[in-house]
């Protein structure tokens, strides 16, 4: 079972490192919903990642907003009440067919590779859900290429994007609940990474 | 006109702390190159700021040039030794680094500056229970050291440790209670050491953050998030759980809101001159008011 990235996952995953080089920064990963749901998938294709966090990756509420927090409908006798936020990472979700395949970290000392607590605890609660479920560390290291769509668009096009500084304008979960018009889906960056491919 | 404007860039950035390392680099080598003669003595302290900047940038070059010009105008200044140790850390001479920082100490013991670059090593080099340690030590001497709590409760938060990182979040928030950021950190840290009485005083955290800013969307999605676990707990009474479900319930409405608030806003954005003025015709006309055409 192997872990094929595409150029937008990629990029996107690049940038958010990039943008904030001295922090560590986290994000999820989503696969296309698999249309046979017993069969299993001979590998898995991330299309897309959700940028999550910067700075403090150990903290638990944010987190389980970003992950657990669902668009809930009212049903009689549910206490809890509606949320009329289609912005929310698993309305998203369902909205393109996707589902959180991975996680990505990439810790603050690039020498420190190793999955801690908090990464562990995400990819577990990810695989309750997505029995293939991947994780990936960021290393100072050149990836396999293995597990990209196509590395060499995807090197050549995050050169293009680090070149013109697009990771200003990224946006992530954090950024979103500094200001809401931020927007985590990044789809000006989407745009650069389609019109460049 | 556009050195000022570069000079008050520089000067709103460091006196806000920011760390937009590559812009300062850009605005500052520029405003150097083509400007040091008219800054006066400002220059120096825009050395200085580059200077940082550009290690930050892997811009060894600029920083050595800044580091040359604030040696040869202060030659004995300690805190000109200070950049110059800074910049042995960013090369990864951290011995050497030390040795600066060591030979600052010993002729002024009390000189804060080093003693933090010594604990930045310490982190840099992954070394956490010594920086925590040695960070510890000097927070007993400099116990108002505001930078210095908020660092501790950090590296604390990155072990693991919330009880001491919610302690070190306690100092801040009584040196500053205004603060709604350190309330809603305190909220968070002690939301994730978890169980029931934790989550209810990271309920009142997140409350109290609110309070000071209602702009806080983390405080919002903390006290609602708080709030649910309370409500859902099979611990507590039946009055807590009702009271949770309410407070539960008016933060997910001030959620909504301010989604629909802010999907709104981007509407009227797109919205068409004519589209504009007819709205505040509109308003007008509900209001009463005359409008006065210019």
């Amino acid at each position: 079972m192997s872990l094929k990235l595409t150029t937008q996952a990629y990029c996107k995953m690049l940038l958010h490192a990039a943008k904030y080089p001295h922090c560590a920064v986290n994000g999820l990963l989503v696969a296309e919903k698999h249309k046979k749901k017993d069969s299993p998938r001979d590998s898995v294709l991330c299309v897309d990642c959700v940028p999550l966090f910067h700075g403090a990756l150990a903290l638990a509420p944010m987190l389980e907003v970003a992950l657990t927090l669902k668009s809930r409908l009212i049903r009689p006798g549910n206490i809890f009440p509606v949320f009329n936020c289609p912005i929310l990472i698993d309305a998203w979700c369902k909205e393109n067919k996707y589902v959180i395949a991975g996680y990505y970290q990439a810790n603050e000392r690039i020498k420190e590779a190793r999955p801690n607590q908090v990464a562990e605890k995400v990819a577990a609660r990810i695989s309750e859900n997505f029995s293939e479920a991947a994780m990936i560390m960021w290393k100072c290291r050149e990836p396999s290429t293995d597990c990209f769509e196509d590395w060499i668009e995807a090197q050549k096009i995050t050169a293009a994007l680090l070149e013109s500084k697009s990771y200003e304008s990224l946006v992530d979960f954090d950024n979103h609940l500094d200001d809401l018009r931020n927007d985590w889906t990044n789809p000006e960056i989407n745009k650069s990474v389609l019109h460049l491919c | 006109m556009m050195k000022i404007k570069m000079r008050d860039k520089l000067r709103k950035w460091r006196e806000e702390n920011f760390r937009n390392s590559e812009q300062i680099v850009d605005v500052g080598e520029e405003l150097i190159n083509e400007h040091a003669s008219k800054l006066g003595d400002d220059i120096w302290i825009i050395y200085e700021q580059v200077m940082i900047a550009a290690l930050d940038c892997s811009r060894d070059d600029l920083a050595w040039s800044c580091l040359q010009e604030l040696k040869r105008q202060f030659p004995d200044s300690h805190r000109v030794k200070r950049l110059a140790g800074m910049r042995l850390e960013a090369l990864e001479r951290y011995e050497d680094a030390n040795k600066l920082y060591d030979s600052i100490l010993q002729d002024d013991p009390t000189n804060t500056a080093a003693r933090k670059r010594k604990i930045s090593i310490l982190r840099a080099q992954g070394k956490s229970s010594e920086a925590i340690r040695e960070l510890n030590e000097y927070l007993e001497q400099f116990v108002g050291d505001q930078e210095a709590w908020h660092e501790l409760s950090e590296l604390y938060i990155n072990e693991h440790d919330y009880a001491k990182a919610a302690f070190c979040l306690e100092e801040l928030m009584m040196t500053n209670p205004h603060n709604h950021l350190y309330c809603e950190q305190y909220g968070e840290v002690k939301y994730t050491q978890g169980g029931l009485e934790n989550l209810e005083l990271a309920r009142k955290y997140f409350a109290q953050a609110l309070k000071l800013n209602n702009r806080n969307m983390r405080a919002l999605f903390g006290l609602y998030m708080s709030a649910s676990h309370v409500a859902a707990s099979p611990k507590v009474s039946a009055k807590v759980k009702k009271d949770n479900v309410k407070y539960a319930a008016w933060a997910a409405s001030q959620i909504s809101r301010a989604y629909q608030v802010r999907r709104v806003r981007e509407e009227n954005v797109k919205c068409s001159a004519h589209g504009i003025t007819k709205a505040v015709y509109t308003v007008a006309m509900v209001h009463n008011v005359n409008i006065i055409h210019l």
